[in-house]
């Protein structure tokens, strides 16, 4: 029986020293917080054992300090040897920290409230109606949509176009078995884009336009005491290169002095924007060059999934149209007029914009009027706002049966073409 | 005694000639062969190149407030040394975290002093607690707070710290300190010392009742029946806290427990003790909480 318990102690040996040596492991590993033990099988993670407070070193002038730095390794009794802050003399850009940010050359003492592509604001539309100081009005303009239904600026064979071109976006523009949402919202855009340039032959002023993706634009503007921002990357922007004419006359734009904004107390309308001391003041910037042969904003096109990391809801998504509307006809504004104030434009600017999820459009036109947005009484910008716009009921691959009926055919139904021509009067606005 | 003989040995042995990695080993060898004892170069402890954010325990240590549902880790029932703190605890559903904040007369910045008002977003199930949660936003901000029973989203709801000369006519989910309602209130998520944050009467359907006042202090009846003695000036919600069928919702099997996190007990038969049966006892004498030194709202 003896010698077994010898072998059992020898086997055991080394298992001793290797257990002293984790506990010496987890004195050492203090640094970074987190421990992993990758070779303990008891859960050692599950909850964090309240700090230690640290120890207090001691100096005491002309006595040295016994540590053990040159054994190159922890020995129990010595202390452990201090090493000094090291501080890298060349730059290398993994390693960067940044300094704080009350060190940064941009830091203001006033905060600035930021909206970017992402931001999701609580209260919505009129949220950006007060922080925009505009007058929303529900449908869009009545000369706009006369604009679609005159014969002559309807494309050959419309109806039947959309139709395939929504088939195309819903079901042929994949090897799957349905191509997924962020694909066909984009296809579907691109391909009424596309109908909607055939109409260059019978409107030459369509050809002026140009597309483009990714540009960014900063706009800076006071409400009220707040100092605003909208910055970002965001949408598809068709340009032009004469500016769209204004929709509504002088008496409108003078009879929007009457119009009280919403208001939505206990709640800040700059709620959810993000709140920032290191920032740029005066930044204007339409994301072109002041040679760009297309400088007017004529429409933006938004998809509701651009970005996967940021889902927005209906009304957020709206929200964000109209900011950044706004934010195109400001920029504009600033670099016609000036950045200082105007009471009243002497042309206002319009820009539009439509959004889509692939199936349900909004449809927006803005008109600036003013420029001078700190105070709530005044001239008030104007916009036209069609929302939830379906342009056809369900494109379905696969039919959608319940208790043995077919409840939903496979295929396009339900296709609505009046939602396209509205599409299509936003696009001829200005070259008709 | 000579096992314990042999590893005190060992242990001894271990201490002369410390562990060492076999790489450090090498390195040491390395050293000792080209440079005498008084090498430069230092061991500064143990460095594992995985990133160590994707293990992080420290989930509920957050500086900044946030209405962002945190994902949990689960314990199991387990301390910080491994071992079982909490029988019957483990699986179930996935769950996150949201931060509720208990300090109801949390002010602004900038708006210190002043009652405040806000508005009820949502109001919504929380599986880490029975009650509902309510989001609440007023000002620049967003938070959680524990709803009450008829709270529903759109309501207003007020927070004062004022104590007037007259006895408020509180609504519902409005927050006010002892001192400044009616004997006789509904009270829930009750503080009991000023500026703590709210640590009573926060389970579903529970409600404490506002019996008298007392130069200085309240004294309040908890859902217990016990009664504690706490100074006017710690703020209580009105109203009864949501949720009020959650002690009538049916189990209905010993899976949905399982879903909840909740094990089984052990089975083991046990004689039943002093525990089992009804007993008729006095009430607890009254808790007091005033002579405690308050803590200040930090």
């Amino acid at each position: 029986m003896f010698p077994e318990t010898a072998q059992r102690l020898k086997t055991a040996a080394p298992l001793f020293s290797h257990t002293a040596f984790l506990t010496d492991l987890r004195r050492l590993s203090a640094h970074g917080g987190a421990r992993r033990h990758l070779t303990v099988g008891r859960c050692l993670t599950a909850k964090v054992p309240p700090p230690r407070n640290p120890r207090e070193r001691v100096e005491i002038p002309g006595l040295e300090m016994v540590t053990y730095g040159e054994r190159m390794h922890y020995v129990p009794g010595l202390a452990k040897p201090a090493t000094q802050h090291w501080e890298r003399d060349y730059k290398d850009p993994r390693y960067y920290k940044s300094p704080p940010a009350h060190e940064m050359l941009l830091y203001k003492d006033k905060p600035c409230y930021m909206f970017n592509q992402r931001t999701s604001a609580l209260e919505g539309v009129r949220q950006a109606a007060w922080l925009t100081k505009t007058q929303v009005i529900p449908g869009l303009p009545a000369q706009l949509l006369s604009l679609a239904g005159n014969p002559e600026n309807q494309i050959p064979d419309q109806d039947e176009r959309v139709q395939n071109a929504i088939k195309h976006a819903r079901f042929w523009d994949t090897t799957e078995d349905r191509p997924r949402k962020e694909k066909y919202s984009n296809t579907l855009l691109l391909n009424l884009l596309h109908l909607c340039a055939t109409l260059q032959s019978s409107h030459p002023a369509v050809g002026r336009r140009m597309l483009a993706e990714n540009y960014s634009l900063a706009t800076t503007w006071k409400r009220g005491e707040d100092l605003l921002q909208i910055r970002g990357q965001n949408g598809l922007l068709l340009n032009s290169m004469d500016p769209l004419p204004e929709v509504s006359g002088k008496q409108e734009v003078a009879d929007t002095v009457d119009h009280v904004l919403d208001t939505f107390y206990p709640v800040s309308p700059t709620i959810d924007l993000q709140k920032v001391h290191v920032y740029k003041e005066e930044v204007n910037h339409t994301g072109f060059r002041d040679d760009y042969p297309y400088p007017h904003a004529h429409t933006l096109y938004f998809l509701e999934s651009a970005d996967p990391r940021c889902k927005l809801r209906p009304e957020q998504f709206r929200t964000k149209m109209i900011m950044f509307t706004f934010g195109n006809a400001l920029a504009r504004a600033h670099k016609l007029y000036g950045t200082r104030p105007q009471r009243l434009l002497d042309r206002p600017v319009t820009v539009q914009s439509v959004g889509t999820n692939g199936r349900i459009f909004q449809f927006m036109v803005f008109q600036l009027n003013t420029t001078d947005l700190s105070g709530d009484d005044g001239i008030k910008n104007q916009m036209w706002l069609d929302e939830d716009v379906e342009l056809y009921d369900f494109a379905k691959v696969r039919p959608l049966i319940k208790k043995k009926q077919v409840k939903i055919p496979a295929g396009l139904a339900g296709y609505k073409p009046e939602t396209f021509s509205k599409f299509l009067a936003l696009y001829l606005h200005g070259a008709v | 005694m000579a096992l314990s003989c042999l590893t005190r040995a060992l242990r001894s042995l271990t201490l002369s000639q410390p562990a060492l990695l076999s790489s450090q080993a090498a390195a040491r060898s390395n050293l000792g062969a080209q440079v005498p004892s008084s090498a430069v170069i230092q061991w500064r402890g143990f460095l594992t190149t995985a990133s160590l954010e994707q293990n992080r325990i420290r989930w509920k240590q957050r500086e900044k407030y946030t209405i962002r549902p945190i994902g949990m880790k689960k314990t199991g029932g387990r301390d910080h040394t491994g071992r079982i703190r909490t029988h019957g605890i483990g699986g179930g559903h996935k769950q996150r975290y949201r931060w509720v904040d208990f300090h109801r007369l949390r002010y602004e910045a900038n708006k210190e002093g002043q009652p405040f008002e806000e508005k009820v977003v949502e109001v919504r199930y929380d599986p880490c607690r029975s009650a509902d949660i309510a989001l609440v936003a007023g000002g620049e901000r967003k938070r959680w707070i524990i709803a009450t029973e008829n709270m529903q989203a759109g309501d207003i709801i007020k927070t004062s710290g004022v104590i007037g000369r007259m006895a408020v006519s509180a609504n519902e989910g409005d927050a006010y300190p002892l001192g400044a309602l009616p004997v006789g209130t509904l009270v829930n998520n009750l503080e009991v010392r000023p500026g703590k944050g709210s640590e009573y009467i926060r389970a579903a359907g529970t409600s404490g009742v506002l019996l008298r006042k007392v130069n200085g202090t309240a004294i309040v009846q908890l859902p217990s029946k016990q009664q504690v003695q706490v100074l006017e000036t710690c703020i209580v919600t009105v109203g009864r806290v949501s949720n009020i069928d959650h002690n009538k919702r049916i189990i209905g099997k010993a899976g949905r427990n399982r879903w909840l996190g909740i094990r089984p007990s052990s089975g083991l038969w046990q004689r039943k003790g002093g525990w089992a049966g009804r007993k008729i006892k006095p009430l607890p004498p009254m808790k007091v909480y005033v002579n405690l030194p308050s803590v200040s709202t930090s």
